[in-house]
């Protein structure tokens, strides 16, 4: 069973979704939470068979779907996804578990089970077309928690984010078919299979051009400045699970999707492009940061807050170092659990009030103190205070980031100023003074079922700032690998020095001579 | 003078040419299957022509099922053009635009 | 001895934790009691482990647990007690101990009295991570710790908008000096491939000076924030918005300090480095008078003492930028105790006036406040540094270094300061304690704190009494660590600077009690010739420093922020986007009318598209076939 772990995961809870149609209503939710709660121990299965030291991948499937064009239904995990699919488990079963009242709750339950599926299967995937097909299919059900369960405005919201994330895909797509075409010129054979692609070569100017094909579909799905617009639409107008979701799983298969293809795949074009990345990183640190700072609607700061995080991610991942990278897969994670907690917070005040303006609040630490607490933990861990598991990533990130650009850095840096402003801007507006609106004087403190959402991810975020190791580990592992895959592989002399080698000279004695053997 | 291949050609040029005129200017449904008709014809005569000048039979095998399936969709479509005209009383193709975009 | 250590670390998380539990409940006194034992045993147990270091010990150093570890970084949870830590940690446990105590009779009527505690008692153990840990990240850990503690802590009364206000205010220029900081440790670590203490030290030697500029300028920008220095001193005047326990505790005694604790910390970086030290002491000495200026004329008790804090920090900054880390350190302490005392007795005070903070409305409390009149003027005698008090050893000191390093514009200035510090010091006591009672105007009844409040200040009083007799051991433990010397002035010259000073000093004080202790002082009401002089007027406006920060940074950025939203993001990059969209919807819109639902006229479009499609093959064919021809002719016709 756990040669097949990582099929389960994907295709038990389509399973299970499927299953769904015939439950009845008022047993769904049981039975939604029955189900990811299996799902999330499988998830916790895998990662307790999961070997850290391992720096390749692990639990390998392979099943030949087009064998005469190299089309397989590989799988396999290693320390950069195995994260983001125990992660995707787990806010699958938050989510879930912590539904508020909701119209059509079943169909809700079916669509949240199916985008897990689509989850699990992105991050899994080792063949090019496989991973293309479980990226566009996660667009579905996305589709219908916004359109279906939205704000006023969820058409226009709903519509911009399938069309615009589609097109991005459409370029990626186009690419990935040239990159197979290169490596069927280059060897005679036909592979999508992503380690096989690994393995080739390919000339500077083959790799800028698939570079830019590929950094078009994953930028807009980070979504990088200026691309980043369907995004606080989306979450404008998406019920609280769909922004959790989206916010802590979706965006991140972006920037997981930089480190699986295009840094190894074009190293060359990664040290060449890198500073032009890493400018964009910066405007989208300072730039949103500062829209947030604008912002009315205590969910628009949290979104845009999120693309000001998914800044730093990107800066890390291009330091093209494993500091920086190790820490940009951790901020993933990090991201993933702070702003998802955010989102849901968000939803804890919406529910009660149907509002979102941070005008029609003020001095709820009054009349809510559990929930001002944990906003505030949840805020300070968003600000990245140390001890924090943000801070873990956004530490190493910029530290990665300083070894290639100090000036960059220190811009970046800046992040941690501006960050400081919105969020405690947006907390004092909401939380501090006295109760001037009659509204609020009577809200209840969060309950039970909202508990159940918010205290395990304060937990984690807590846990992990405090002791990363169990998960920087491997992820520092399989980072490793890849830096030096990039390192071997990249053929101008700027991506040499940009891209550190691992492989340290080592020191031979012979009859009392030292040697300095370079590799 | 002996016919050679170049007479048909341009036989079934003559005929393409009329058939498509018809289909651009008839406004009757029926006169329309004519020139479609014509149409298919038309390149009958230039499959037919061009096999026997290579001596090579697939032209004329394809000429049988251009035959066949004009037959077909002659069947299909007078068929539908009947039932629509017991329910207009027309076949004018004016009349017909109900996949008004 | 390494339990000592633990428990001395973990005793005041413990408490928080404890308090932390009831903080949705109403004010129950045992929070207060057990917090207060348990920051006690934390005294104990740094007590137990100074003896040890006393005695000659070998420093503690402790690695507990790995924190962050990749690729070559390595950063463990470790913690060391040696003579410099174990000197902050007696500081920090002693003074907490005071203000726990001091807290459950100053907070008895607060509603958030057990959330009070849980405060207080994390940033006791932030402090203490900051000052035990044996790395650059860890002491990091601790120097934002201690930030957010003092956000939650200035915003404890979070109705009132200036506390929350003050609050924010102080996060986020500890903020901007972080990244300083951030860069620093990032700076450390790419040239010396580690942030331990003993490592980076140790490769600082091998490093150009260049590189070890640039780290002792980021590390000291990030001391600047913590310690308020100009520019970013603006947060510690307003974050007297919190409750007195927490501005003696936190605005005084510990927190302001880390900045100096960290220049004195990586005093092996900074003695590379001279000309940085000489920056470093010449803004210190700037602030120390820049400070004091601003203290002579404002009317709020508490932002006086603030800004003498502000001051004595610049002092300890100067003493350190000149190489005397062991007087800046000694002076951190002695400073710790009298402040720390003085912010005690004026939290009395406010306490007794009903949070009355203007001086000029108080006046003869000394009848009715004995006990507090006392802590205060010995306070203020220790602060202006009379003889024998804690003061005078420790700012004299850093005159004789100043002096004997032959920098006599710092020691002019630093002098000069001396002198403004006991005249400000005694304006208060005067105000406050002696003259007219003009409180009786505002119809306001004082009574004396609660007695333990007074037992709990204690042992405050004896360290500002007696600090002074404490030189030769601490100059004896930390001798070796600081590399430490005496200085030595000519015995002649040294009496006539002491005797000089100490006049000056007490001409200072004499004048104040002349202009302030006598009945004719009244309320100001704005009229008096002196109110409207321009020099008042800077001086009470603080230099119109926090104006300018207001009007020329807060506000541009806030429209700017607006504008980036508005017009940038809505009008230009979304607008874009749909722009696109648009551009593909009214391309269909637009040719719609083709889709007539005629047949007839769909089949014309279908002819023209094929006749098109026929035109362009047989184009493109002739032109492949006749390519050489064509090239041939468009080379004769130039092209």
């Amino acid at each position: 069973m756990l040669d097949h772990i990582l099929s389960l995961l994907i295709f038990f809870p389509a399973l299970a979704a499927v299953f769904g149609f015939m439950i009845q209503k008022e047993s769904m939710r049981v039975y939604g939470v029955a189900v990811s709660v299996i799902e999330f121990a499988l998830s916790l299965w895998l990662w307790y068979a999961f070997d850290g030291n391992v720096s390749g991948m692990q639990f390998m499937e392979h099943l030949p779907l087009v064998p005469s064009f190299g089309i397989n239904y590989t799988l396999g995990v290693d320390g950069i996804s195995v994260f983001i699919i125990i992660l995707s488990a787990f806010f699958t079963l938050l989510g879930i578990g912590s539904l508020t009242d909701t119209k059509k709750v079943k169909y809700m339950i079916i669509t949240l089970l199916f985008l897990q599926m689509t989850m699990a299967g992105v991050f899994a995937a080792l063949d090019a077309i496989v991973f293309y097909v479980f990226w566009e299919l996660s667009l579905v059900p996305m589709l219908y928690i916004i359109g279906a369960w939205g704000g006023p405005l969820r058409i226009y919201a709903s519509i911009k984010f399938f069309l615009y994330t589609f097109a991005g895909s459409l370029v990626m797509l186009v690419g990935m078919l040239f990159m197979a075409y290169f490596y069927y010129q280059a060897t005679g054979v036909w592979s999508f299979a992503l380690l096989d692609w690994y393995r080739l070569i390919l000339p500077e100017s083959f790799q800028l051009w698939l570079f830019a094909a590929f950094f078009i579909g994953f930028a807009i799905k980070v979504p990088m400045f200026p691309f980043h617009t369907w995004l606080p639409y989306a979450h404008g107008q998406a019920p609280t699970i769909g922004s959790v979701i989206l916010a802590a799983i979706l965006l991140k298969m972006g920037t997981y999707a930089f480190v699986r293809f295009s840094l190894p795949l074009f190293p060359d074009a990664a040290a060449f492009f890198m500073i032009p990345i890493a400018i964009l990183a910066i405007i989208m640190i300072i730039y949103t940061a500062m829209v947030a700072y604008a912002q009315k609607d205590m969910k628009q700061v949290v979104a845009y807050s999120s693309i000001s995080h998914m800044g730093i991610i990107i800066l890390g991942t291009f330091a093209l170092n494993v500091e920086g990278i190790s820490g940009s897969i951790f901020l993933m994670l990090g991201h993933g659990v702070v702003a998802g907690a955010l989102f849901l917070l968000v939803g804890v005040i919406y529910d009660r009030r149907h509002t979102k303006m941070m005008s029609e609040f003020g001095g709820l630490a009054h009349v809510m103190p559990r929930y001002a607490t944990i906003f505030g933990i949840m805020m300070m861990a968003s600000v990245g205070l140390p001890l924090t598991i943000n801070f873990v990533g956004e530490f190493l990130s910029l530290l990665g980031f300083y070894q290639q650009s100090h000036i960059l850095t220190l811009l970046a840096g800046t992040g941690i100023i501006v960050g400081a402003i919105y969020m405690l801007a947006a907390y004092k507006k909401a939380f501090f003074g006295e109760v001037t609106n009659e509204k609020n004087k009577n809200l209840p403190d969060i309950n039970k079922k909202e508990l159940f959402g918010l205290i395990p991810l304060v937990i984690v975020a807590i846990w992990l700032g405090i002791y990363p190791k169990p998960v920087l580990d491997p992820i520092n592992n399989s980072v490793k690998s890849i830096v030096q895959l990039m390192h071997n592989k990249s053929t101008t002399e700027l991506a040499k020095k940009r891209i550190p080698n691992l492989v340290k000279p080592k020191v031979v004695v012979i009859d009392k001579t030292i040697i300095e053997e370079v590799h | 003078m002996e016919i050679g291949l170049n007479h048909y050609l341009v036989l079934s040029t003559i005929l393409f040419a009329i058939g498509l005129v018809g289909v651009m200017r008839r406004k009757n449904l029926l006169l329309l299957f004519f020139a479609t008709e014509i149409l298919l014809n038309a390149v009958n005569v230039a499959f037919a022509a061009i096999s026997h000048y290579y001596g090579d039979l697939t032209g004329q095998m394809f000429a049988f099922f251009v035959i066949a399936i004009a037959a077909s969709e002659v069947a299909v479509g007078l068929g539908l053009l009947i039932v629509w005209y017991k329910r207009n009383g027309s076949i004018d193709l004016d009349a017909l635009t109900t996949m008004k975009g | 001895m390494e339990k000592y250590l633990y428990i001395a670390l973990f005793a005041p998380l413990v408490s928080s934790l404890f308090s932390s539990l009831f903080t949705a409940t109403p004010k129950k006194l045992f929070t207060g009691i057990m917090a207060s034992l348990l920051i006690f045993t934390s005294l104990v147990s740094s007590t137990i482990l100074l003896m040890y270091i006393l005695k000659g010990g070998e420093p503690i150093h402790v690695t507990m647990m790995t924190w962050m570890a990749t690729g070559d970084l390595y950063i463990p949870f470790g913690f060391v007690v040696d003579q410099i830590s174990v000197t902050m940690m007696m500081v920090v446990t002693l003074v907490s101990t005071v203000v726990h105590v001091y807290a459950i009779g100053y907070m008895d009527h607060d509603k958030g009295f057990n959330r009070f505690f849980a405060w207080l008692s994390a940033f006791v153990f932030s402090m203490m991570i900051l000052v035990m840990s044996d790395n650059y990240a860890g002491l990091f850990i601790g120097w934002e710790g201690v930030g957010l503690c003092s956000w939650g802590l200035i915003g404890f009364w979070f109705h009132k908008e200036s506390a929350t206000w003050a609050a924010n205010e102080a996060f986020i220029m500890n903020r901007i000096a972080d990244l300083g900081m951030l860069i620093g440790l990032f700076l450390i670590y790419w040239n010396t491939g580690t942030l331990q203490y003993d490592g980076a030290f140790a490769a600082f030697h091998q490093l150009p000076t260049d590189t070890l500029t640039w780290i002792g300028v980021f590390l000291f920008i990030g001391a600047m924030g913590k310690s308020a220095q100009f520019p970013l001193h603006t947060w510690l005047a307003d974050a007297m918005e919190g409750p007195t326990p927490v501005s003696a505790l936190i605005h005084a005694a510990t927190m302001v300090t880390a900045g100096v604790y960290l220049v004195i910390r990586s005093h092996e970086l900074y003695s590379l480095i001279p000309h940085v030290g000489l920056f470093i002491a010449s803004l210190g000495t700037f602030v120390a008078l820049f400070a004091a200026s601003m203290a002579l004329v404002n009317r709020d008790m508490k932002r006086v003492i603030a800004y003498s804090t502000l001051s004595q920090l610049g002092y300890m900054f100067a003493a350190a930028g000149l190489g005397a880390y062991w007087v800046a350190l000694f002076h951190l302490m002695a400073h710790a105790g009298f402040k720390a005392l003085l912010f005690l007795g004026a939290g009395n005070v406010m306490h007794s006036m009903h949070d009355e903070l203007d001086p000029f409305k108080m006046g003869g409390l000394k009848k009715v406040m004995k006990g507090t009149w006392i802590m205060m003027v010995v306070g203020s005698l220790a602060l202006a540094g009379v003889i024998p008090f804690a003061g005078f050893f420790s700012k004299d000191t850093i005159l004789e270094a100043a002096y004997s390093g032959n920098h006599m514009v710092i020691y002019g200035v630093l002098l000069f300061t001396a002198g403004l510090t006991a005249f400000y010091s005694f304006r208060l006591v005067a105000l406050i304690f002696h003259g007219e009672e003009r409180y009786k105007l505002f119809g306001i009844h004082p009574h004396e704190a609660y007695r333990f409040m007074l037992w709990a200040m204690s042992p405050l009083l004896l360290v500002a009494i007696g600090a002074g007799i404490l030189q030769t051991p601490f100059f004896d433990m930390v001798e070796e660590a600081l590399n430490a010397h005496e200085y030595h002035i000519a015995h002649g010259t040294a009496l006539i600077m002491l005797v000089g000073t100490q006049m000056f000093v007490g001409l200072a004080i004499l004048y104040a009690y002349k202009k302030y202790a006598n009945s004719r002082v009244t309320v100001p009401d704005g009229t008096s010739k002196m109110e409207n002089s321009f020099a008042y007027k800077l001086l009470i406006n603080q230099y119109y420093i926090p104006y300018a920060y207001e009007e020329y940074l807060v506000k541009p950025y806030r429209e700017l922020s607006e504008v980036f939203w508005q017009k940038v993001d809505l009008k230009i990059v979304d607008a874009t986007v749909d722009g696109i969209a648009g551009i593909i919807y009214s391309t269909g819109e637009k040719t719609r009318v083709m889709q007539s639902g005629n047949l007839s006229t769909m089949l014309k479009w279908m002819v023209a598209g094929l006749v098109g499609l026929l035109s362009l093959a047989v184009i493109f064919g002739l032109a492949a076939r006749y390519s050489d021809e064509i090239l041939t002719f468009l080379s004769a016709l130039g092209v």
